[in-house]
């Protein structure tokens, strides 16, 4: 067993690459996700952000590189293979499963391992008691009932992340968590996300509100046209010449 | 298997395919257009042959001079059935329920044929049904090559309306991506029925052209469904140029293994070559991203 | 309310058990007991359908070839010589086993694909079994012996309604046991948003496949026990997309997220059918009749029968249950009337409500 480097290896993109046609969304794009922080990862839009997001998580199938996950390689796998494998995602146009109950809509997050678990009720008191604590923690507790369709857009993404966190991921990549939320629902978002990462987790977190991402992470990846072109602290991000062209550029 | 066996097959193949790659053509263009498995598609041209057979008996005239009325009804039809059904479904489940929506029409219209004119055989029985031609050492029925014809001359009708009139484009880019043909300012709902007419124009010149050649029963589109279902899958769900390259291709296939196997059996081509390519190429020939998530 | 609800399910459950155990006995001819076999094996059909349908979202219109499967594999293993009942199981299983390529195919591309394939396995399986004459009899027909031969008819019929019955009672069971489940709720999350389901973890793919395989086999048991039953084969009646699509009816007017909904749609269509057979005789135009109900369902009524039922009964009996944005309402005023220590809920609530 090779000695651990200082750092442990999160997750990493080695020389990504999609195209739609004749347009590219990520080019031989090299990233490295710093594990057991909250990254940040800013660009214009269409520098290739969520398509970067949508071929870490499987969703679409790189045209060349790599993703590797502590140490493992990732390309390519299935959706929830690398779920599974500890990555859980948000999305940019946050989904629910709308005419399933609240309390529903975290159960089915529940990973049931064996044959027997599978077949066992869908609401067992643990699940049931795990489920409630994310619900209280996120403040939609009194809407277990309620189909998901029937919330408020910010209840929404409350709910889709305490979702998420249900399947007790190691990862999470947030897609805007903040887009369209109210200023004091952001704060809360804000809020817990540092909260879940003193307690362990990783964050990755594309996002265009610059006051949270700011105040939130640790470390910041500027993308532009399909590929990092700064990196680096808030405070030295925000001041960075390339950073400022490509964003006054657009 | 002798040489003028296969050549003959080979022409009659070509005709086959012909027809086949119109019939498909309109099968694609529902699905492109609004991600619907139009089933009731074959029962359309079905229906087409019948009216085609009825204008004959009523007006004692070519059945292809039916074609100005059917063609512009069948149009009508198909942008009423777009707007006023079809796009009432919850686009959610719209793939799934539109199949049981165009089924339930077919099955209304194979009921309402049978009641009309009853379940009894029907044959067009026409001056040149009879005739057959010298076609490159094959003898050929010239009923065959005027369907043929037909088939050609609405596919090349088809090509032009698609990629050199405004419309055209329009359609395309509803088909390719219905979102961005919105930002640019296309009134895709509007395409969309006028696609769908498209579709059903098709199914009556199609319809007109099997009427020329073949025994018409009430219960007749099932054993065309299957077929063009099998052939747009292999083109490539929405591509049209896909399909009617598929439709060739499979037209001549199940031509040539006619000798061999006898026409039954070699109907078994279409859904091997169905099966096939679902599990090696889901995408088929030239589907692109529309076959993957819908 | 919530207490008296289970209570008033089980004493519904049972007299519905007992008025089905009864009715053998009840029917005045063998006829109606025929109608009554007939609609049993609808509902088995029905309720097998709705493992895919009703969990998945996934319309199949070619459960009719796998019916038809299961019965002339268990006619031809019976004219082989193996018992009727082994016969009728090992055929299942065969279906069974034949189902996972078949799913293979159907689901690796889905919607509409899943649609065209099932379609496609009906038309082909009529078009081999109607060729195959020397094994299947062709369009003459195929014979299936009676697996009691010293019966007569009105015991015979009567026998088998009450093996239809039980089948039935075993797919119900199977489908009450799934749908209570973890593989159930995470089935019906691929209905809600298949890719989102696909993101939490959830093994789609293997999901759909097992469930259809489940489905497959009970629709196997139900075609092969109609070939016991019935005695008689014909391609063009087994291997038959109208039939596929008469099931499909049953389980959509029903309702496809309810466990009885497909026995209540087999008996409603069923019944409908049968009478329309009598008053009209075998036209075309029950062809028709098929086809608006078809349609009239899934443009007006794609919840089937029994929501809007429920819902009657919901304002007949409980006009006291309040929406449930007022109870949202309600517990935002609970919320902010308790402690003085702003929790942060308190704030979100608020602003929520401001909204």
């Amino acid at each position: 067993m090779s000695t651990s480097p200082v750092t442990s290896r999160g997750l990493e993109t080695i020389a990504l690459s999609r195209s739609f046609g004749g347009v590219t969304a990520v080019a031989a794009a090299s990233v490295s996700f710093q594990h057991g922080k909250v990254n940040a990862l800013i660009g214009p839009n269409g520098s290739g952000k969520t398509t970067l997001f949508n071929c870490i998580t499987g969703m679409i199938k790189p045209d060349h590189g790599r993703v590797t996950y502590r140490g493992r390689d990732i390309t390519g796998k299935a959706p929830d293979a690398i779920a599974r494998a500890g990555i859980g995602r948000s999305f940019q146009l946050c989904r629910v499963f709308p005419r399933m109950t609240v309390l529903d809509n975290l159960l089915v997050a529940v990973r049931a391992r064996s044959l027997k678990a599978q077949l066992a009720s869908s609401r067992s008191r643990e699940n049931i008691d795990r489920a409630r604590g994310w619900l209280v923690r996120m403040g939609i507790d009194h809407l277990e009932t309620a189909e998901a369709r029937n919330l408020s857009w910010g209840q929404q993404k409350l709910l889709e992340l305490a979702g998420v966190l249900m399947g007790d991921p190691e990862t999470i990549l947030l897609d805007e968590p903040a887009g369209g939320v109210n200023p004091a629902l952001i704060g809360r978002i804000g809020t817990l996300v540092r909260e879940l990462n003193s307690e362990g987790k990783t964050f990755i977190i594309v996002e265009h509100n610059m006051d949270m991402v700011m105040s939130i992470c640790d470390h910041i990846i500027v993308f532009d046209r399909g590929r990092p072109i700064a990196e680096g602290p808030p405070a030295i991000i925000r001041t960075d010449q390339r950073v400022l062209e490509a964003y006054l550029g657009v | 298997m002798s040489l003028p066996l296969v050549v003959q097959s080979l022409v009659l193949g070509v005709l086959l395919g012909g027809l086949y790659a119109l019939l498909a053509a309109g099968l694609t263009l529902y699905f492109g257009v609004m991600r619907v498995v139009m089933i009731a598609h074959s029962a359309f041209l079905i229906l087409a042959a019948y009216l085609a057979w009825y204008f004959h008996g009523l007006t004692g005239l070519d059945p292809l001079l039916s074609l100005p009325i059917t063609v512009p009804l069948f149009f009508g039809c198909g942008v009423a059935m777009q707007r006023l059904v079809l796009a009432r479904l919850r686009p959610a489940t719209r793939t799934m329920m539109s199949v049981l929506l165009t089924f339930a029409i077919a099955l209304v219209i194979e009921g309402g044929l049978g009641t009309v004119f009853t379940g009894t055989q029907r044959r067009l029985q026409l001056g040149y049904s009879s005739a057959s031609l010298e076609l490159f050492g094959a003898r050929v029925a010239v009923v065959k090559l005027i369907a043929f014809a037909l088939a050609a001359a609405a596919m090349a009708a088809l090509y032009l309306v698609l990629t050199k009139t405004k419309f055209g484009q329009a359609l395309r880019a509803t088909i390719q991506h219905r979102e961005a043909a919105q930002l640019v300012g296309i009134q895709t709902d509007r395409v969309a029925g006028y696609g769908f007419g498209l579709g059903l124009a098709t199914a009556a010149i199609g319809g007109t052209a099997l009427a020329l050649d073949s025994t018409i029963y009430p219960s007749l589109h099932w054993r065309w469904i299957g077929p063009l279902m099998a052939i747009i899958v292999v083109g490539g769900l929405g591509s049209v140029p896909g399909t009617a390259i598929a439709a060739m291709l499979l037209g001549m296939l199940m031509s040539l293994l006619q000798i061999p196997l006898g026409t039954t059996w070699a109907q078994t081509v279409f859904y091997i070559a169905l099966f096939a390519t679902l599990a090696f190429r889901p995408h088929g020939l030239f589907g692109g991203r529309l076959a993957t998530r819908f | 309310m919530r207490r008296r609800g289970p209570a008033v399910r089980l004493v519904a459950l049972a007299i519905g058990a007992a008025l089905i155990l009864a009715f053998p006995a009840v029917a005045a001819n063998p006829y109606m007991l025929t109608v009554g076999i007939g609609i049993l094996n609808y509902a088995v059909l029905a309720t097998a359908w709705n493992f895919v349908g009703g969990f998945t979202g996934y319309i199949s219109l070619g459960h009719g070839a796998l019916a038809g499967l299961g019965a002339y594999g268990t006619g031809l293993l019976v004219v082989a010589g193996l018992p009727s009942f082994v016969a009728l199981g090992v055929a299942a299983a065969i279906v069974a086993v034949l189902a996972i390529p078949i799913g293979v195919a159907a689901l690796r591309v889905r919607g509409a694909s899943f649609v065209i394939v099932s379609i496609a396995l009906v038309l082909i399986l009529l078009l081999v079994f109607q060729s195959w004459a020397q094994v299947t009899g062709g369009s003459r027909g195929f014979v299936v012996p009676r697996p009691f031969p010293d019966l007569h008819r009105a015991e015979h019929h009567r026998v088998f309604f009450f093996l239809f019955a039980g089948l039935l009672a075993v797919a119900l069971a199977t489908w009450w046991l799934i749908d209570r489940s973890h593989f159930g709720l995470g089935l019906k999350a691929i209905r809600e948003d298949e890719d989102k389901a696909q993101s939490l973890g959830i093994p789609t793919f293997a999901a759909k496949l097992v469930v259809f395989v489940v489905s497959a086999a009970f629709t196997a048991l139900g075609g092969g026990l109609y070939a016991l039953w019935f005695g008689d084969l014909d391609p063009v009646f087994q291997f038959s997309v109208l039939s596929g699509s008469t099931t499909v009816l049953m389980a959509l007017l029903g309702g496809v997220r309810h466990l009885f909904g497909p026995l209540l749609g087999a008996l409603v269509v069923g019944v409908g059918l049968e009478y329309f057979k009598l008053e009209y005789g075998d036209t075309p135009l029950h062809l028709v009749a098929t086809g608006v109900l078809l349609g009239g369902v899934v443009m007006f009524m794609p919840e089937g029968v029994i929501p809007g039922l429920s819902g009657l009964f919901k304002r007949w009996f409980a006009p006291g249950e309040v929406s449930i944005r007022e109870v949202t309402a309600a517990a935002l005023l609970d919320a902010n009337r308790r402690e003085p220590e702003p929790r942060v809920t308190d704030r979100a609530d608020a602003t929520e409500a401001g909204r």
